[in-house]
């Protein structure tokens, strides 16, 4: 790829001080495409089809549409219709997120803003992880000063469109990142994923039309109005455009959250981006986007690049571009141990297939890990994982097979 | 009408019913644990699968789209289904393991992973005998387990409440419970704890499962890991006997199962009936087993000097009963009803004793103001109210009642603990002689003069109306001294008695009550008075008031049988209601 990253002035998280104060980030330009949006030349329909238009792909791992998602609402009714924010972020290597709660919480509250009013939504739900107990106080901070400046409330800059704005802090549970059970969770129950259909557009929170969009998507959401569709859709790879932050961790000389286009070669991103292997290792394997995508080998990364059919054809998915980089040092045993072990200590426990199949998993690990193992051991993963594929409510368990 | 096609046989149907259920209803089998069709589908055991698709329409004309064959195109779902979370739509076309190797084999991995953490000890759990895990493993489950590894480890014998134990090892988590006490009773009582492998049931920190339908979560654990309290250890379920009756401490009529072994009731369990308590029954129902063993009245019993009773021939008690009769004029004898005995006792005390001359009849109706709720317990504390009434007994007031036993030279009481319940006081039966028929030693009992012991209703057939109008009825369960299982033909066999040898059946004849039917005893005393009333089987009795009491028009037991119960005509909840 010929594209000058280092050309590259980050948008989501700009560099300028103090931008999660209301009066900074309204100095630079910022909740103006709220006032545009709000202004008679926008009606609901037209930020839908503006946004649908600049295929922002959601950014919390499924990589949709966010536009035709908003779509799927249906017509409203007069009852109340929910925007539920997922900021749970608690697969392991993503920490993008935290990033814009801690630098750029505006740009997500204005973006969140603007889809309520492009779905009619009465209320909007965001839902922190629990850990994050810092950045749920930051946001409550925000909200305040949002609200005092009239950004939200009754009457929003004389519109006439209402919309309340809401903080729930999680407790704890990865299963809580699933959307469904994030709506159960906002509910005030246990974290069970819900059975699909009716899907939340449907029935979401409390039975009402939902749609859960991810903190990343809806913080692109400003810019595209502010520079338009096409502005969007032109940045990095054509079919899943726009800025990305890149969560590079393991073991690299300088791992971080790197704001960059999508569709940059992966190679770069660890060689030159993240400051290259550690100790100048050779690079063994890379999980391209948060533990639940399937892991690519260190010697087959040759013109992979992050984008969804980039990482596809290469065999894994794009999730949350939380990349984990592990040298040619890693015990993969004991790394595929501990996911497992993840997996098993996060399954909610509502279903069969995951609830037994990630303890089974994690303890044929265990013992292989001890050297314990036997040829039949590897069999019998290979079936179990094929006994919990795509026979639960939830991705969990795929996500535990793909291993 | 829609159609579907399930395992290549072609049923109709209407509305939108759930493919589980619908298969069920049709008589065919998928295996199941967390659905049950009185509450909300989670799809969490992933037990039911079966492979769906939706025949491919043309978009423009609707048409189905053929193949070369003629045959329709079908779009197969590319993920297993569960059946019971599925909306049947025209045209689908389901595999179930009937027919399909890929379902067959999906099942049994999703069985293999519900074993895996279950302790199989089948041999020590109250479950084994009635147990869908159990019983769905012989049919569908792998043979022997690939897990090799340590078990998950999780609270044993927990007391739940004064009346639930929880082993959360054999929980397979299919959330019955919880969503019993969500969408049944409405209680919120237990939830799931934890979470993974090692997620159970419970209940709130320092808060008890008192639920009053709390053992209804008993009855619907698919496995052992909710056991009743009381009933644990007691008894292995094939030894026992299942007959079917009514719960007879409450208006409700409540349809139980009485399960019996070596003569003794040991629990009682609902029967499903739509028209009344559909799966369910209170918990306070389900102690009553208790009446049917102990402190029954085994041969009569005769106050000989003072108030000590001392027990008595058969040929003395109908020798006194007729001669304290004789001794006075109808008008000097106060007969009481009960709503705690059925129609056809009553019917029988009634009808001698009219015959004999008395015209006023009287009973105490048993109503507990506020205990009722909107579910299945009743104010009406007895079981036959309406059926009392129907017949023509007068309700009759506690002062009402005092004054006439005060003027009475002889009571006849029919089974009805009015001292135990509060509506007499034991001085108040001193005056009269009052003859007493009644199952159990009480208070009551004691107070009389004469008890002559009848049988209960685990021990007869016999109709009892409820506080709605309907009227349903038990079979005899227990036996008495003078009846046999073998012989009447309307008690239950046990797989014991079927297939048993006369070792494995010991029968201590202990259990057995010296006891009759109040129409038997009634025949005797008829005879005795030379009075023309001659009573045959309840079954002939029931006919009988059928053909006279137009309240009764077109009861029989073959009917009541048949549809599980009568809706009385003329009767409806607000004209019954006490």
């Amino acid at each position: 790829m010929s594209f000058d990253w280092k050309s590259y002035t980050p948008v989501i998280i700009p560099d300028i001080p103090n931008l999660h104060e209301i009066d900074v980030y309204t100095k630079n330009g910022g909740y103006d495409s709220l006032k545009e949006v709000l202004s008679d030349d926008w009606d609901p329909t037209k930020v839908v089809n503006e946004v649908k238009a600049a295929n922002i792909r959601g950014r919390g791992g499924a990589g949709f549409n966010a536009g035709l998602k908003w779509s799927f609402m249906p017509k409203p009714d007069g009852g109340p219709r929910y925007l539920a924010c997922n900021g749970d972020e608690s697969e392991p290597g993503t920490f993008k997120d935290r990033k814009i709660f801690e630098y750029n919480p505006h740009l997500f509250i204005e973006g969140a803003l603007i889809a309520a009013y492009a779905m009619q939504c009465s209320a909007i739900y965001v839902y922190i992880r629990g850990e994050y107990y810092s950045w749920i106080k930051m946001m409550e901070k925000a909200l305040k000063d949002a609200y005092d400046k009239g950004f939200i409330g009754k009457n929003i800059l004389g519109s006439g469109f209402d919309v309340e704005f809401h903080v729930t802090g999680g407790a704890g549970a990865y299963i809580c990142g699933e959307e469904t059970s994030m709506l159960e969770s906002l509910e005030g129950k246990r974290g069970y994923p819900r059975v699909k259909p009716p899907f939340p557009a449907q029935k979401g929170l409390w039975g009402r039309p939902t749609t859960i969009n991810n903190i990343e998507t809806l913080s692109c959401v400003p810019l595209v109005i502010k520079n338009g569709a096409d502005w969007f859709s032109g940045i990095g790879a054509e079919t899943h455009p726009g800025p990305v932050l890149y969560g590079i961790s393991g073991h690299v000389n300088r791992p971080g959250v790197y704001e960059l286009p999508t569709g940059m070669p992966v190679l770069t991103l660890i060689e030159e981006v993240a400051g290259g292997m550690r100790n100048g290792k050779k690079l063994k394997g890379l999980i391209p986007g948060g533990s639940s995508t399937p892991i690519l080998r260190g010697d087959a990364l040759e013109g992979v690049n992050m984008d969804a059919d980039s990482l596809r054809e290469a065999g894994s998915m794009m999730g949350t571009a939380g990349m984990i980089v592990m040298d040619e040092d890693t015990d993969m045993v004991e790394m595929l141990w501990r996911i497992s072990h993840f997996y098993h200590h996060e399954s909610c426990g509502q279903c069969t297939p995951c609830r037994e199949g990630t303890g089974w998993l994690e303890k044929i690990l265990l013992k292989i890990r001890n050297g314990d193992g036997e040829i039949r051991d590897l069999e019998l993963l290979i079936d179990l994982c094929s006994q919990m594929e795509g026979r639960t409510i939830c991705a969990l368990a795929d996500a535990a097979a793909y291993y | 009408m829609p159609e579907i096609f399930i395992d290549g046989k072609r049923y109709e149907f209407e509305g939108k019913p759930k493919l589980l259920q619908f298969i069920l209803d049709n008589g065919k089998e998928v295996p199941f644990f967390c659905y049950h069709p009185e509450m909300s589908a989670p799809a969490n055991c992933r037990q039911c699968y079966v492979k769906v698709g939706t025949p491919v329409q043309n978009r423009e004309t609707g048409e189905y789209e053929l193949d070369e064959n003629g045959e329709r195109v079908i779009r197969w779902f590319p993920k297993m289904q569960t059946s019971c979370s599925m909306e049947m739509t025209d045209g689908m076309v389901v595999h179930t393991q009937e027919s399909s190797e890929e379902v067959a084999r999906a099942q049994k991995d999703t069985m293999e992973l519900i074993l895996i953490n279950h302790p199989l000890d089948c041999p020590i759990c109250d479950q084994a005998g009635e147990c869908p895990l159990q019983i769905q493993t012989y049919k569908y489950g792998p043979e022997g387990s690939r897990f090799e590894v340590k078990k998950v480890h999780k609270p044993k014998r927990v007391e739940l409440g004064p009346r639930v134990t929880l082993d959360a090892e054999r929980c397979i988590n299919c959330t019955r419970c919880v969503r019993f006490t969500e969408e049944i009773s409405g209680t919120h009582q237990l939830t799931i704890a934890s979470r993974g492998d090692k997620n159970y049931p419970i209940t709130a920190p320092g808060m008890e499962f008192d639920d009053p339908y709390s053992l209804n979560t008993v009855d619907i654990c698919p496995v052992g890991a909710l056991t009743s309290t009381d009933f644990r250890f007691k008894a292995r379920v094939w030894e026992m006997n299942q007959t079917p009756s009514i719960d007879i401490t409450g208006g409700k009529g409540t349809n139980v199962d009485l399960w019996t072994r070596d003569n003794l009731v040991l629990r009682l369990t609902p029967r499903y009936n739509e028209n009344v308590n559909t799966h369910w029954m209170p918990d306070e129902a389900r102690m009553a087993y208790t009446k049917f063993n102990e402190n029954r009245i085994s041969r009569p019993s005769i106050k000989a000097d003072g108030d000590n009773q001392i027990k008595t021939s058969w040929n003395n008690a109908i020798e006194t009963f007729a001669e304290k009769l004789e001794a006075v004029k109808p008008t000097d004898v106060l007969v009481l009803g009960s709503a705690h005995a059925s129609v056809e006792e009553n019917y029988a005390l009634m009808k001698t004793f009219s015959t004999w001359g008395v015209n006023v009849f009287h009973f105490s109706p048993d109503v507990k103001k506020g205990f009722g709720d909107d579910f299945l317990l009743t104010d009406d504390q007895a079981p036959n109210t309406a059926g009392v009434k129907a017949l023509g007994f007068t309700e009759t007031s506690t002062e009402d009642l005092k004054a006439a036993i005060k003027s009475a030279k002889v009571v006849v009481l029919l089974n009805d603990e009015l001292v135990d319940r509060g509506v007499l006081d034991s001085e108040d039966l001193k005056k009269p002689y009052v003859i007493s028929l009644a199952t159990n030693e009480t208070e009551t009992s004691k107070s009389t003069d004469l008890v002559i012991p009848i049988t209960c209703i685990a021990e007869h057939a016999a109709s009892y109306v409820n506080v709605e109008g309907r009227i349903q009825r038990s079979l005899p369960a227990k036996e008495t001294k003078y009846t046999h299982r073998k012989l009447d033909l309307e008690m239950s066999e046990g797989r014991l008695d079927r297939y048993g040898t006369n070792f494995d059946n010991w029968v201590n004849e202990d259990n057995k009550v010296d006891c009759t039917p109040t129409w038997e005893l009634m025949n005797n005393l008829g005879k005795r008075l030379g009075l023309s009333v001659q009573f045959g089987t309840s079954r002939e009795i029931m006919d009988e008031i059928a053909s006279s009491n137009s309240s009764f028009e077109g009861v029989s037991y073959e009917k009541m049988d048949d549809e599980n119960g009568i809706q009385l005509t003329g009767m409806n909840k607000e004209e019954v209601s006490v």
